[in-house]
């Protein structure tokens, strides 16, 4: 049958769109229809049914952090996905404390979605909250003044700039807070 | 038609039905326009790929500049080496080819020249944007919208200028040639507006399951198969000898058709993302076997015999050191995807090394070869020197595979670090030092081969025509 599209240049656009599109309207259509967790955003009170917390729209000024986030490329270094992995769950987790995984219902705000590919360095699904402000300003000023190794480019014109560096200090702090999994909200203010 | 019989007969009309009819018919200026000019991104490129591999080894180099700092050059090296280099050679070579295999010349020249003056515009108002920090946030989708509505402009003609080609063609029967660069050009519709539009109105796990589906099908269903429509043409063109299969080349071709795309949530393995949807993802991973080792086994079949070929022929030394780099990443691919390797290896330095022995190591060397192959025929000249296209080989295979094995051990020795939460992350980043100073010394020998692979053909291009001298030299 696939031998009539050699020589006909109607019946080979049909079948290969006709293959094409069965995968995939049945990967990028239906998942979304199927699995409701993807659009609902996170929320349980009850600590019966697991981690609690309620997962919160970004504010302006944290959307601008974000922008600069987005502007800077820090997601092709820096994931944004604490794994079914074990190690992932003890590398994002605090003072002993295993962090819960990342589920889809705590991204639905998110846009573009920062998950990435590439880890270069550490994951930040689970870092809001663990250092604060005056720590970010000396870590974007020069990394290695605080982590030797480290091989994060210096962002001097963020720890300059008042207004972006709250901002994107801002968004940070927010990243995997929609689930309250320290003890007693051990969080940093 | 006199030539059906032939034609049937697999494999033997690529090779012989461009000789039956006057040469001369051809202008080819589009496919000179799109080939000098990505020559010229992959030299530029080619810097910002050494810079950003020296920034590992030297974190502060040029650190303190916003334009120049990692985070901005990442994309332009990624963007300008897909789409100002990679695919605008590939559609350079299929401008030159289909004419040919079709018989007839190319529908309309003017058309090509304005595609190929609109890409230039592209790539351009690519390098401004991703310098100023202009990013839409999404991997290989990094252009701002009006760009991205200007490249469904310029894929639309040129999809129409070889669409128009094949419907005017003398040969009734398709070759495979034809057929990918066909699902090339419609496959990448979709695609491309899947990452690109589609991906707008939506967020989170939707927003980044659309995004893969782009992403590895920009890979799967774009360079994949316009790289194979080159290697389908000029494996047999340049050892002259007749593809070994038509039957196998219609497995490898339909079931790449169906399979690819599926596969896109292969990226988030683990991550958050339904494992249902993760399962389907492996599964057809796995499957993505099945059109790779069809298509490797016809190449090599088609060599039967001949290898002694790849003595002295250059073009045909890239064509077939591309199709081992092509079973070997496509290997690596499916394996990835299973859950237990891809526990180690997924988001370490592995994965650059995979990533780029497909693009460069695969896909690059088949467009390299075609240039190698066409740019002498449409100068009406001879290469400028056959011995520098040699050492452009080697250059690109000793750095290529110095890149590519470094990557692999360092990677998964970090993933193996990473899995045991005792050691520090800072620990494992250290460890790599040794790692990224070896890939930067590595892409220092890719860059000659660069070098000289663009010196060699603008020299052709832009010397005499009918040069005999140069070339008689250099193979004496």
């Amino acid at each position: 049958m696939l031998r009539k599209a050699d020589y006909s240049a109607p019946v080979f656009v049909a079948a290969a769109l006709g293959l094409f599109f069965i995968g995939g309207l049945l990967t990028t259509v239906v998942p979304p229809l199927m699995d409701k967790s993807w659009a609902k955003p996170f929320e349980n009170s009850d600590a019966a049914k697991g981690v609690t917390g309620k997962l919160q729209p970004y504010t302006e000024q944290q959307l601008q952090g974000r922008a600069i986030y987005v502007r800077e490329g820090c997601w092709y270094c820096h994931t944004q996905q604490t794994r079914t992995l074990l190690a992932d769950t003890k590398r994002s987790g605090w003072r002993g404390v295993d962090a819960p995984i990342s589920t889809p219902d705590e991204f639905v705000y998110d846009s573009p979605h920062l998950f990435g590919t590439k880890r270069t360095g550490p994951d930040l699904s689970r870092v809001g909250g663990k250092y604060d402000e005056q720590w970010h300003k000396a870590h974007f000023r020069n990394p290695r003044d605080l982590v030797p190794g480290s091989i994060m480019p210096p962002f001097p014109w963020i720890a300059n700039n008042e207004t972006e560096f709250q901002a994107l200090v801002a968004y940070m702090q927010t990243l995997g807070r929609a689930k309250n999994w320290r003890p007693d909200n051990d969080y940093e203010k | 038609m006199q030539s059906e019989a032939t034609i049937r007969r697999a494999g033997e009309i690529p090779v012989s039905a461009a000789a039956r009819y006057n040469e001369s018919i051809h202008q080819d200026t589009t496919a000179r326009l799109f080939l000098a000019s990505s020559i010229t991104y992959f030299f530029i490129v080619g810097i910002v790929a050494l810079v950003i591999a020296a920034k590992f080894v030297w974190p502060q180099l040029m650190g303190t500049i916003p334009m120049l700092t990692y985070g901005r050059l990442r994309p332009l090296h990624v963007n300008g080496m897909l789409f100002g280099w990679l695919l605008a050679a590939d559609m350079g070579l299929m401008y030159y080819v289909v004419p040919r295999l079709c018989g007839v010349r190319l529908w309309s020249e003017k058309l090509g020249i304005a595609t190929a003056a609109l890409w230039n515009v592209i790539i351009l108002g690519a390098v401004v944007t991703l310098l100023l920090g202009v990013n839409q946030g999404l991997e290989y989708a990094e252009l701002p919208l009006p760009l991205d509505v200007l490249v469904v402009v310029a894929w639309v003609m040129f999809g129409a200028n070889i669409f128009m080609t094949v419907a005017t063609r003398k040969y009734t029967q398709m070759y495979v040639t034809i057929w990918y660069c066909l699902g090339t050009i419609l496959w990448t519709a979709f695609v491309y507006l899947t990452g690109n539009f589609a991906t707008l109105f939506s967020t989170g796990v939707n927003q980044a399951n659309l995004n893969w589906m782009y992403v590895h099908n920009a890979v799967g269903l774009i360079f994949t198969p316009v790289g194979l429509a080159i290697a389908y043409y000029f494996i047999p063109k340049t050892s002259n000898n007749p593809l070994h299969s038509h039957k196998l080349s219609m497995i490898g071709f339909w079931s790449l058709a169906f399979v690819y795309v599926w596969t896109g949530a292969h990226h988030m393995i683990h991550g958050p993302i339904s494992q249902w949807l993760q399962t389907i993802s492996i599964v057809f991973s796995v499957m993505l076997l099945i059109p790779v080792w069809a298509v490797v086994y016809n190449f090599f079949a088609t060599m039967r015999g001949q290898w002694q070929q790849l003595r002295d022929n250059v073009p045909l030394k890239f064509l077939m050191t591309g199709v081992v780099f092509y079973l070997l990443t496509c290997f690596q691919g499916p394996m990835h995807s299973l859950r237990s390797v891809n526990a180690i290896v997924s988001k370490t330095d592995w994965i650059p090394g995979h990533a780029h022995m497909a693009v460069l190591g695969a896909f690059s060397f088949f467009a390299i070869a075609g240039a190698y192959y066409v740019v002498p025929r449409i100068c009406k000249t001879r290469l400028y020197s056959d011995a520098l296209a040699n050492w452009s080989f080697w250059l690109f295979l000793i750095g290529g595979v110095g890149f590519f094995v470094t990557l692999w051990l360092g990677g998964f020795w970090q993933g193996w670090q990473w899995n045991n939460p005792a050691i520090p992350f800072i620990d494992t980043v250290i460890a790599l030092e040794p790692v990224w100073l070896v890939r930067f010394f590595s892409g220092i020998l890719m860059f000659g081969g660069i070098v000289t692979f663009a010196y060699n053909i603008l020299a052709t291009m832009l010397g005499p025509k009918g040069n005999q001298s140069q070339a008689a030299l250099a193979t004496a």
